[in-house]
């Protein structure tokens, strides 16, 4: 299909005030592994066709049939589509000219099935050992290269290898359940699994849940909170990257996802205490949603979300920042080829301050340290929201005692943030996949952060 | 692509193949805020493909038959050098045949998407602050080819969602799945329909913590029992991740509550006459009259747990194909005006559990949650948290409406028809 790229765009260029064309080819493989046995070992190849153009609205299509007549059929009626009434206005940006890609140390291509295979059993094995009855795992990788262009200059090369591994597990003990996972993703090669010590996290993985299992609850009360990386992530995902989305905060996610209690005038407006900076940075190395270029063409860069405790800035595509009339600071992301980019999260993380872990412990006189989360949620303006502790402790007079069970946190945003008086100087990342879009599209981000202490917070 | 092509492909180097083509055409168009935002339109052709050999079994997928050539080299040289998979017996070897879908749709082929958003958006707008929604028109056609079995069906339907805010920025939402012509007026009702809900809200309030009696809609419902039924899988039910674990048999809700996975609705979506192995597809009660009734198989894991498949392959993972609760007697207005002091709940939204095993999760109501009072609404609330578990609330059904909905909305819905459905006691939380 990559062939028809150039034609697609001088077509589609003709009928549009603004068109891309962009070639999108995906190389896939997963092994699956349930309780010991291979479920599924498979291999994809995923390519095709993007076109979008821009007349009086905004028209998407996508094809992988490699016919002409059915490529310029495909545009024709995207040309149509696109002078329906709608909103058509993208920023200005200077097109760019580029080519990049993430290198491997132990590349994808050499890395066999068998080898995928033998690495999925001896971590199997070890969860069986520690008695988990209940595993699934899966072990992905993925090379996605595409070829991007406009009507107005933009050509962009790219190669990006991704490695990714997820695992959930369930002990039983005495009818008494628990359940977790361990989420790890990569830019790169299949050095990752040098990088990530599967065994040490499932192990440890294991631990948490058989003693969570035995542990009783805390009584509902107030309490300081130290939560860990794996929860500063998710806060940050949460409840700054979300409701700081452009598109969420004009209300185009408003049937689906939501949109955000953040409103477009509402830069500088206090949401946490003055120690509490927000960050989503798409350029750090290896990082699961690392990317140089989003699917606009727009660089990609650092950006601070929430500075001292204040909003500072949104994360927008051409189509959220020309509504802004501002310049993308270039969060353009599609899940697939054949899916609308749309604005999104790459690693978004709390920054690390000053705190050593002793530190942020030794002033707690009643307190939870919440080091992992297992069911959570929150409202689709991104403001109530509810953790659920994984692996948790008490903490009584500075020190930390006994295992407790499932912690639940039901706080708001403003709140949440507002209750932060330290912050570590540690910074940790964890994987995930963020949903959003219709229809719906996970992309890989990090997300991470410090441990972090909060006064005064209702747990029960 | 052409299905003959990739089997004959791939047949000769193994023991079964089963090939899957999947080709589509689907038109979506995405508004908010009483304007399109995007058209969208969607021409592929998707190949799935399905190896085994010596107890041995490899998957590949591919949209363009030149990586054809790239992709079956790797696929039977990696088949050949992996561990056997304990979990796949055979491919339905027997030889079926296959009932005929009814397709009643020509109206429904001719609505003009922009039209039909246009002019529901005209009709809404000038009572609410603001209306947004999605409209898909979807028509796939899917064929399957195995040693023992082929065949070729069709899929088309309608989706519409709709989302409105009034003037408190309050909202409430809709959503309409059919693929038939009957159900024509009901699709072109939605504007009304919407308004009707949004002339209820009043007294727009933070909602209050406690044990609350909940009407939940078709589409609230339909979201709880979405992620119910794919639990029903039996590779779910092998991983042990499932609420329907160690309970066939078992009484998990009250005698009134039955579901079925329910592809023999042609009227919906999401029907089908033979699944991805060449399975005959059937109706088949997940929980009858509250009781664990089947898990959903495939060929394999029908062997394995001694019974017949019920037509859900996926040959890795069987899964439901649409769902159908059945209705009760009651008329919606006498569940509201019956209702002493309790809630409405019109939707809900990011359903995560803490225990798969007992089914306790949390879910976020929205776009209508509604206080009752003496049979009537009071107040409309927000930033509430149903804080509970499936098994509490299955057993906790007090009644079912007569009358039911079918709907699909977003990920949070698979195709689903439901009643009205009233739960007792039911654990709402907030945020403190």
């Amino acid at each position: 299909m990559e062939e028809f790229v150039e034609r697609a765009l001088d077509y589609a260029s003709k009928k549009a005030t603004y068109a891309e064309a962009r070639y999108c080819s995906s190389q896939r493989n997963v092994v699956l592994m349930k309780n010991g046995t291979v479920s599924a070992t498979g291999y994809s190849v995923d390519s095709g066709l993007a076109i979008r153009l821009l007349n009086r609205s905004i028209a998407f299509s996508s094809v992988n049939v490699p016919d002409w007549g059915v490529i310029r059929e495909e545009i024709d009626k995207a040309a149509k589509a696109s002078e329906m009434i709608g909103r058509n206005k993208f920023s200005s940006e200077v097109p760019v000219k580029d080519s990049w890609k993430v290198d491997q140390k132990k590349k994808i291509e050499d890395f066999s099935f068998e080898d995928r295979v033998q690495k999925m059993r001896e971590l199997d094995d070890l969860l069986a050992g520690e008695k988990i009855s209940m595993r699934i795992l899966s072990l992905n990788d993925n090379i996605e290269e595409e070829y991007n262009t406009s009507s107005e200059g933009m050509s962009l090369r790219s190669r990006l290898p991704k490695i990714s591994f997820f695992a959930m597990i369930g002990f039983m003990e005495n009818g008494s359940f628990e359940q977790g996972t361990v989420e790890v993703g990569y830019s790169g090669g299949y050095e990752a699994l040098d990088v990530w010590k599967l065994e040490q996290r499932l192990k440890h993985e294991s631990d948490v849940l058989k003693k969570a299992a035995r542990a009783k609850k805390v009584s509902d009360g107030k309490y300081d909170l130290v939560a860990g990386p794996e929860i500063s992530g998710i806060v940050a995902h949460e409840s700054c990257g979300h409701p700081t989305e452009l598109d969420r905060i004009f209300g185009r996610e408003m049937a689906q996802a939501g949109e955000s209690f953040i409103k477009k005038n509402n830069r500088g407006m206090r949401v946490g205490s003055d120690i509490v900076n927000l960050v989503d940075d798409p350029t750090l190395d290896h990082s699961f949603g690392f990317y140089r270029y989003d699917r606009d063409g727009v660089r990609a860069k650092k950006r601070y979300l929430y500075k001292n405790g204040l909003i500072n800035d949104f994360l927008s595509n051409r189509e959220s920042a020309g509504r802004m009339e501002e310049k993308s600071n270039g969060a353009s992301r599609s899940s697939e080829w054949d899916k609308e980019p749309l604005v999104r999260m790459s690693t978004t993380y709390i920054e690390p301050k000053d705190h050593n872990f002793e530190e942020l412990i030794e002033s707690v006189k009643e307190g939870i340290y919440m080091k992992s989360f297992t069911e959570w949620n929150i409202d689709d303006i991104r403001f109530n929201e509810k953790y659920v502790g994984r692996e948790a402790y008490h903490i009584q007079n500075g020190v930390i005692k006994e295992v407790i069970r499932r912690p639940v946190i039901e706080t708001t945003t403003i709140n949440f943030y507002s209750s932060i008086d330290a912050i570590g100087k540690d910074l940790e990342f964890s994987a995930g996949t963020c949903g959003k879009g219709d229809p719906m599209q996970g992309v890989d981000v990090w997300m991470g952060g410090p441990h972090i202490r909060l006064r005064d917070l209702n747990v029960r | 692509m052409e299905i003959e092509t990739i089997y004959k492909r791939v047949e000769r180097n193994v023991d079964q193949a089963a090939v899957k083509l999947i080709r589509s055409k689907i038109t979506q168009i995405r508004f908010s805020n009483n304007n399109i935002d995007i058209s969208n339109e969607w021409n592929e052709e998707l190949a799935s493909v399905f190896l085994a050999k010596n107890g041995r079994t490899f998957i590949f997928e591919l949209k363009n038959e030149k990586d054809l050539e790239k992709i079956v080299p790797v696929s039977i040289s990696a088949i050949d050098k992996l561990e056997k998979n304990d979990d796949f017996v055979s491919l339905n070897d027997k030889k079926n045949t296959y009932r005929k879908k009814r397709m009643r749709d020509e109206k429904l082929r001719e609505i003009e998407g922009h039209e039909f958003v246009n002019s529901f958006i005209d009709e809404v707008k000038p009572f609410v602050k603001r209306v947004g929604g999605v409209f898909y028109k979807k028509e796939i056609e899917d064929s399957v080819l195995t040693p023992f079995n082929s065949g070729t069906q069709k899929q088309f339907g309608v989706e519409f969602v709709s989302r409105a805010f009034d003037e408190n920025d309050y909202p409430v939402q809709l959503s309409i799945a059919t693929s038939t012509d009957e159900e024509l007026p009901e699709l072109l009702k939605q504007g009304e329909e919407v308004l009707d809900l949004a002339k209820k809200i009043r007294n727009v309030k933070e909602g209050v913590e406690g044990k609350y009696n909940v009407i939940f809609s078709p589409l609230c419902f339909a979201s709880l029992v979405s992620y119910t039924i794919p639990m029903a899988s039996a590779f779910q039910i092998d991983s042990g991740m499932s609420m329907f674990a160690d309970r066939m048999g078992e009484r998990i809700g009250k005698s009134s509550f039955t579901v079925y996975d329910d592809p023999s609705d042609d009227s919906m979506f999401n029907s089908g006459a033979f699944d991805d192995e060449g399975s005959p597809t059937k109706k088949t009660p997940v929980i009858e009259k509250g009781v664990v009734k089947n898990f959903l198989h495939n060929f394999s894991t029908a062997k394995k747990y001694d019974v017949e498949t019920t037509g859900n392959a996926g040959i890795v993972n069987p899964s439901p194909w649409q769902i159908s609760v059945e209705p009760g007697n009651e008329e919606v207005e006498d569940m509201i005006s019956s209702m002493r002091r309790g809630l409405f709940i019109n939707n809900t939204w990011y359903t995560r559990f803490q225990d798969y095993r007992e089914g306790v999760l949390s879910t976020i109501p929205r776009d209508g949650i509604f206080l009752i009072e003496n049979g009537e609404i009071k107040e409309s609330w927000g930033g509430i948290r149903i804080s509970d578990s499936l098994l509490n609330m299955y057993k906790n059904i007090e009644g079912l409406s007569r009358e039911t909905k079918k709907v699909k909305w977003w990920d949070e819905t698979m195709h689903t028809k439901s009643p009205f459905v009233e739960v007792g006691d039911v654990n709402i939380s907030r945020s403190k």
